[in-house]
């Protein structure tokens, strides 16, 4: 395959997985202005190092450049701005929201709806209070649905090492929640 | 299996990265271990709340757009935007006769002076992305702070939904190289866009019309507001007027 239509699969894949590298700047980076700044460095690296993608597992090799971007940005700001005030929250929720739903049915969103949007609320905070090496193993797991190989070789660890932040991770978020109370 | 290293297990069988006989010697503690399946059922339910797509944050359209525009490019393009809109076409899987249609767009547009042009593109852009809109509320009092720090200045949000055109949310555009805030409403199918531009545009007509597509320009507070809709002629009209003059008072400021 040429260098050409390299760049182009490799722009295709990252548009592809556009909104999983998004979510992942953003949970790393804490707002808006840096995650979008981030995939877009990357957006730009990859396809620098398209020919450096062998192929397959395309979702894993482009979120290992998101990510690397996201920490070049996290140590240019000395890591001094990374999470937005608490009172975004639901401006923040409502956009991430905003890209998964059309207009006409979020729009007359139902009030007992309350209920679950201070439970998404929560478990949002938690999450974002989470130390970041076990807030990065989630996202990737949980939302992002990698395997424990891919999370390994994303993050350049054992894959036992994975495991236990998982477990870690998971152990955190369960226990804040539990103790934040009404927890069915 | 006792339950010690059954829990050792729990994670790896849960992630789905047991073996096939090692699940089955998992299962088979499972069935006889409540505490396991307790446990098990936590790690459940945790996946279950993350897993909602309010947890998911998606890329904006803006930045969907930005990168579009900066796909490597199979043949010439005349304009990025047209790039963009074309990945994006293909990305959004609209279907052949959706391409087709914005070719036919795209011959209109030839004709359109700059910036007329620009506010069409923009429109149809956010048509053709996963969301018209950024944020998504119908309260003004969200959908203005939301504006705060994304442009130089929140742009006065209005609700007509009284008058049958209700607030969508907003989102932040490029109409041209400018990054403009842009408020969404609803007119029964139809999606309305208010482009809030700093200043009264040189060279833009007060009205145009475009592949079915209308454009109303006004001045709005101290800025001016262009109005994009396939909405039919009256309605636009009805609803530029109301614009105008602001309809409920505007919020307190
Ligand atoms: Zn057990």
């Amino acid at each position: 395959m040429d260098l050409a239509a390299r760049r182009t699969l490799v722009g295709e894949l990252a548009m592809r997985q556009l909104d999983a590298a998004y979510n992942l700047a953003r949970w790393l980076l804490g707002n808006d202005a840096d995650a979008g700044d981030a995939v877009h460095d990357a957006f730009v690296r990859a396809l620098q190092s398209a020919h450096t993608y062998a192929g397959g597992n395309g979702k894993a090799w482009w979120l290992t450049i998101v990510r690397h971007c996201c920490f070049a940005r996290l140590k240019e700001h000395g890591r001094g701005r990374r999470f937005v005030a608490i009172d975004q929250l639901a401006a923040e929720l409502g956009e991430a929201a905003a890209q998964r739903v059309l207009p006409n049915t979020a729009a007359d969103e139902p009030e007992q709806n309350a209920a679950a949007a201070q439970e998404r609320a929560r478990l949002h905070r938690q999450l974002r209070g989470l130390p970041e090496e076990y807030r990065e193993v989630l996202v990737l797991r949980e939302i992002e649905e990698l395997s424990y190989r891919e999370i390994a070789q994303m993050l350049s660890i054992p894959i036992g090492t994975v495991m236990s932040r998982l477990s870690r991770g998971r152990e955190k978020l369960l226990q804040a929640l539990g103790a934040n109370g009404d927890r069915p | 299996m006792n339950c010690e290293s059954s829990r050792r297990l729990l994670p790896l069988y849960f992630d789905g990265e047991l073996d096939p006989a090692d699940s089955r010697a998992f299962e088979a503690h499972l069935d006889g271990c409540a505490a396991c399946r307790q446990a098990l059922a936590e790690l459940e339910a945790l996946r279950a709340r993350l897993r909602d797509p309010a947890m998911r944050y998606a890329a904006p359209a803006a930045l969907r757009g930005r990168l579009a525009a900066a796909m490597p490019a199979a043949r010439p393009r005349a304009r990025a935007w047209a790039a963009l809109a074309a990945s994006w076409l293909a990305a959004a899987l609209l279907g052949a006769g959706a391409a087709g249609l914005w070719h036919d767009r795209q011959q209109g547009l030839r004709a359109q002076a700059g910036l007329t042009r620009d506010l069409f593109a923009s429109h149809w852009r956010a048509l053709a992305a996963a969301s018209p809109v950024d944020v998504v509320s119908s309260d003004r009092h969200t959908v203005k702070p939301w504006f705060a720090g994304k442009v130089a200045e929140s742009p006065p949000v209005r609700d007509f939904a009284a008058q049958g055109f209700p607030l969508a949310g907003g989102r932040i555009d490029y109409v041209g190289s400018a990054r403009v805030p842009v408020l969404v409403y609803r007119h029964g199918g139809h999606l309305i866009d208010v482009f809030v531009l700093a200043a009264p545009p040189a060279g833009l007509p007060r009205q145009a019309r475009m592949q079915g597509y209308g454009l109303r320009v006004l001045a709005l507070d101290h800025a001016a507001a262009a109005v994009v809709s396939d909405m039919d002629e009256a309605e636009l009209d009805r609803f530029a007027r109301l614009l105008a003059q602001g309809g409920e008072p505007p919020p307190s400021r």
